[in-house]
């Protein structure tokens, strides 16, 4: 018994128990659900066995109505597209600003503090506020467009099929930007300015430093980027709820919501987590890639 | 040497808000010279250098470089390589795509340059480590290859800001002899910054003496060595460096009386106001051990041997270093005379540090 407290006090036992302890938290509320979600996935689940643990096993069969279904499809394809285009949409902006505020100038770091505002922020405020941005009859982003000449008819964002999806990925870019911004000026912030010099004697322009010099040097942190802002963009939930809740007629729906629809509005629970299952894959070869850039960090 | 002009700096000075930099900086460079700009941190000498370059701007000035006013020029237009202290190299390229940078970046054919590279990597030992990245070379290494990535670009002027400050000591000395020999081999301009006055002595045809962003005295290395202009060069130039005592010149004129804990008085050759104050400069290599007919005692309070070297250091307040080739003769304790001639004695105004 008295080795066993000496042992936990400052031996091995003590290592054993600090890592047991976040094993045990990960196994219980992350690992466990993943595999429950997994199995269910494979089972055929109703109101009336969601209270129990064995259900009738159907196999793949949750999976092939999920895909026999016409409106599957296109809501994974309006995944793909909130996801590369909110994606592309951070990233531009944020290396954008990043590179902006590598400028020193006076006040330059209170201003990129003021960016992480949107950060800060519920993402259903976010919504919420983007609603009345958006807004078909009073909306300021209709009126600047207007002013300037792009459009002479107010577009109805959040109504029109054709626009409901791009009014959820314009709010997400405007949530996710700062994210990027951060992380991208570190990244810049680690590259030696001597660096830039040597290539600025060799010779080389500002455009030719940055593809030869700033871009190769920033892969690490880019691809960290970019797999931490597809994760994060899978997750984005609360913008559907608050903008269009998916509609009108599924033109804004995404797996995410479509996910959560089936198993808390529909209580077609077997579904639901066939979706987020086929989700799950995604996420995981996105961490794959994330892990991996994040260890083949580049540093003279 | 030629009598070419290559670098030519008139009234240069660089102001960061209040703080003068630079003051009024003249320095002509002729083609081929190799000259070092030497000075205590934050004399200015590596702005200085990165002014050249075009990295810092000048307030006010005119510099040229090969006949050709470069103030508004960047330093991509200047045509100078500079190798840094801390040698800048592009961590994620290998050795090879190092040296061939420049060429690549003004669009030479991938083949020519690596035939450029290859060529450069030969003279200077570098063979076996072109397709190495710069995370698995040594120090001395990576000095290597960013001399390299200079001389490829055959530049009107070579810059380099205290390049063997981070090597070892050995291979420091090694260093200072192959880039002495590559600038000779190249017939190249080089502007070397260091703070090591023996590098600058051991290296340059020409040594600029910067202190608080002012030029305080030019000339080949044995003219500082031998006629300093103040006190403050005459301190900084030599190893070990120059005794300095407190004193007055006598009534006579023509001897001063040194302030040590026991002043004592030592003849001079030259005759200067009575009662001015003046602090005597004395080389410790003219300080000479002997017994008799000496001008100075004093009593040995250290002893340094090194083998072909001994140091000593008396017992006086101020202290003076001295030193004898060989083995010493005397050893700690000892009270002895020290002789030295009167023309090696330098004095300089107490209140302006001038040579008089």
């Amino acid at each position: 018994m008295r080795a066993l407290f000496s042992s936990l006090r400052d031996g091995k036992g003590f290592d054993i128990s600090l890592i047991a302890i976040a094993m045990v938290f990960l196994i219980l509320f992350s690992g466990a659900p993943l595999v429950y979600n997994a199995i269910m996935s494979f089972q055929e689940v109703d109101i009336f066995n969601l209270g129990t643990f064995i259900r009738p096993w159907v196999g793949l069969d949750n999976y092939r109505s999920l895909f026999a279904d016409p409106s599957t499809l296109p809501i994974f394809w309006n995944t793909v597209v909130f996801v590369f285009s909110s994606i592309a949409g951070q990233f531009i902006v944020g290396f954008g600003l990043a590179l902006f505020f590598t400028l020193k100038f006076p006040g330059a770091a209170y201003l990129r503090g003021l960016f992480l505002v949107s950060w800060v922020m519920p993402g259903l405020v976010v919504g919420a506020i983007w609603n009345w941005i958006l807004s078909g009859d009073f909306g300021i982003l209709n009126h600047f467009l207007k002013s300037v000449g792009f459009i002479s008819e107010n577009i109805f964002w959040r109504s029109d099929i054709n626009y409901s999806l791009w009014a959820v990925i314009i709010a997400n870019i405007w949530l996710g930007t700062a994210f990027n911004m951060i992380l991208l000026s570190v990244g810049l912030a680690a590259i030696p300015r001597d660096v830039y010099e040597a290539a600025e004697l060799d010779g080389a322009t500002a455009i030719q430093r940055f593809r030869t010099i700033t871009l190769p040097m920033m892969r690490a942190t880019i691809g960290a980027v970019v797999s931490l802002g597809l994760i994060f963009t899978l997750q984005q939930f609360d913008l559907f709820a608050a903008i269009t809740s998916g509609g009108p007629a599924n033109s804004s729906n995404v797996a995410q919501y479509k996910a959560w629809e089936m198993s808390f509005r529909e209580y077609d629970f077997a579904r639901g987590a066939t979706i987020s299952v086929l989700m799950i894959v995604v996420v995981m070869i996105a961490s794959v890639i994330y892990v991996r850039s994040t260890k083949q960090e580049v540093r003279g | 040497m030629s009598d070419v002009t290559q670098i030519e700096l008139s009234n240069i000075n660089k102001h960061y808000g209040s703080f003068h930099a630079l003051k009024d900086i003249n320095l002509s460079i002729p083609k081929g010279q190799f000259v070092a700009l030497v000075g205590p941190s934050g004399c200015g000498k590596s702005t200085l250098l990165r002014s050249i370059a075009g990295l810092e701007s000048i307030s006010s000035g005119s510099m040229s470089i090969a006949g050709e006013v470069v103030n508004n020029l960047p330093p991509r237009k200047r045509d100078v390589a500079m190798v840094f202290q801390s040698y800048a190299l592009y961590p994620h390229m290998t050795v090879l795509n190092n040296l061939t940078y420049s060429l690549r970046i003004k669009g030479a054919n991938m083949k020519q340059a690596n035939k450029a590279a290859e060529k450069i990597a030969k003279t200077i030992g570098l063979s076996d480590l072109l397709s190495r990245y710069p995370r698995e070379l040594s120090g001395g290494q990576r000095q290597r290859v960013a001399m390299g990535r200079a001389i490829i670009r055959d530049p009107k002027a070579f810059l380099f800001d205290e390049p063997l400050s981070n090597l070892d000591a050995s291979l420091r000395v090694h260093m200072r002899k192959e880039i002495r020999a590559l600038h000779d081999r190249l017939g190249a301009t080089s502007v070397y910054v260091t703070h090591d006055q023996i590098e600058a002595m051991t290296m340059a045809d020409h040594v600029v003496v910067l202190c608080e962003g002012e030029i305080v005295q030019q000339g080949s290395p044995l003219d500082l060595y031998d006629t300093p202009a103040n006190k403050f060069v005459a301190g900084f130039i030599g190893s070990p460096a120059m005794n300095f005592v407190d004193g007055v010149i006598c009534e006579d004129g023509k001897s001063v009386q040194l302030n040590f804990d026991h002043p004592q008085k030592i003849a001079l050759n030259r005759k200067l106001p009575a009662g001015q104050k003046v602090e005597a400069g004395m080389r410790p290599e003219h300080l000479t051990i002997s017994n008799n007919a000496a001008n100075l005692s004093a009593k040995i309070a250290m002893t340094e041997a090194t083998g072909p070297i001994t140091y000593y250091t008396t017992d006086t307040t101020p202290e003076l270093t001295l030193i004898q080739q060989g083995r010493g003769t005397v050893s700690t304790g000892d009270e002895i005379g020290l002789t030295i001639k009167p023309e090696h004695i330098y004095l300089f105004d107490k209140d302006t540090g001038l040579v008089l």
